[in-house]
């Protein structure tokens, strides 16, 4: 059982749940299970793709579904929680947007969560906050609290956003997207991770906030 | 229902590699701890040992990993595999199955990890040019803590 990744969970869940409760205003009914029933799916999704990706077939393999530490696929499981968040509160129109800062907070929760795992440090720098692991003299950025950080006051951000429809779903993911963009090049990578997926969601978050309330009608914004 | 679940499996099925058909091959070399600690310390360079077995599942999730890093710093660092408490034709297969074309030896016994003080399966451990032991991962790896350890003991060979 791997405990440091669940603490990480956790953290998220908690950050989340915090921010269900300072940001409460057109929640749907049970918004928590609205969240972790997403996020479980996000996963499956995006450890079915590694797996394939990997050349694991799922079916032979079943049981390497649940080995999420063996990879799971960031951008398939992005699309997958949102996909699982809005089919969900499908019933109650601007629910998603609803819960947008909420969101944003439990990312930055499982950012935070790099502590329990030991896995916050990225690039090396020289500046006064950079730490060195066990048995390292090589001191490196904590790049997950960089980002943590920037998804709190992104959340903060998202929360000052107007009601309109998609408005401030469509910010949390271009924010959510262009955090990880920004902070990208400070992790230590193989491959050099997803940037062309992460500046794909910042536009389609620009998309979707700009045009959402066209698409849905004048009918569907709130009012505070 | 039935028919979509049908063809899901059937998608599932096609996307994925198809098993490696290992019919020879010769048996990976036994090494005792001492051979082993040599081997490394004659290496001159950093070197990551990847502790895997054909039966363990989280090994056949980082596998590709290391078959990446392996092609990417496989010039600067040494990668070396050791297959415990399996058998000689299913690590053949697996080897074969993941295209893991560095250097592995066979130590049934787990000599070698539990000299490490490794627990379980799969193991990586981090070397530095000198044969010295900078860290040891139990469980599957993930890319950020494989890149991260591959970059401290290049550092610490720079």
């Amino acid at each position: 059982m791997e405990f440091s990744l669940l603490w990480a969970a956790l953290t998220a869940v908690a950050a989340a749940w915090l921010g269900l409760r300072i940001w409460d205003e057109h929640l749907p009914d049970r918004p928590m299970d609205h969240l972790i029933a997403a996020v479980v799916i996000g996963l499956v999704a995006g450890r079915l793709v590694a797996m394939i990706g990997d050349g694991v077939n799922p079916l032979t393999h079943p049981a390497d579904i649940v080995i999420v530490r063996g990879g799971v696929e960031t951008v398939a499981a992005s699309v997958a929680f949102i996909a699982a968040l809005v089919w969900g509160a499908r019933k109650t129109p601007g629910a998603v947007d609803a819960m947008a800062p909420a969101v944003l907070l439990g990312v930055a929760g499982w950012h935070a969560g790099c502590v329990w795992r030991d896995t916050c440090l990225g690039t090396p720098s020289d500046l006064p906050w950079a730490w060195a692991q066990t048995g390292s003299l090589v001191t490196r950025h904590p790049v997950e609290l960089y980002a943590a950080v920037g998804l709190v006051v992104g959340a903060i951000v998202v929360s000052r956003v107007g009601w309109r429809l998609w408005a401030r779903a469509g910010v949390a993911l271009g924010v959510a997207a262009g955090i990880r963009l920004i902070t990208e090049p400070l992790r230590p990578s193989l491959s050099g991770g997803p940037v062309l997926w992460y500046t794909a969601g910042i536009l389609i978050g620009a998309v979707a906030a700009a045009a959402g309330p066209r698409f849905a009608g004048s009918s569907a914004n709130h009012s505070t | 229902m039935l028919r979509r679940l049908a063809v899901v499996a059937l998608v599932v099925t096609a996307c994925s590699a198809p098993t490696a058909d290992i019919t020879g091959g010769t048996d990976l070399p036994t090494i005792t701890v001492e051979e082993f600690t040599s081997h490394l310390n004659a290496l001159d360079r950093p070197a990551v040992v990847n502790v895997w077995a054909s039966w363990c599942l989280p090994c056949r999730s980082e596998a590709p990993l290391l078959a990446e890093a392996s092609k990417t710093y496989g010039g600067r660092i040494e990668f070396i595999g050791v297959d415990v408490q399996d058998s000689q034709p299913d690590a053949r297969q697996f080897l074969a199955e993941f295209g893991l074309d560095f250097d592995h030896f066979f130590d049934r016994d787990r000599a070698i990890p539990n000299h490490y003080g490794g627990i379980g399966t799969p193991i990586t451990i981090f070397f530095g040019p000198q044969g010295e032991l900078f860290a040891l991962h139990n469980g599957v790896l993930d890319e950020r803590t494989l890149a991260l350890n591959i970059d401290e003991i290049l550092q610490l060979g720079a």
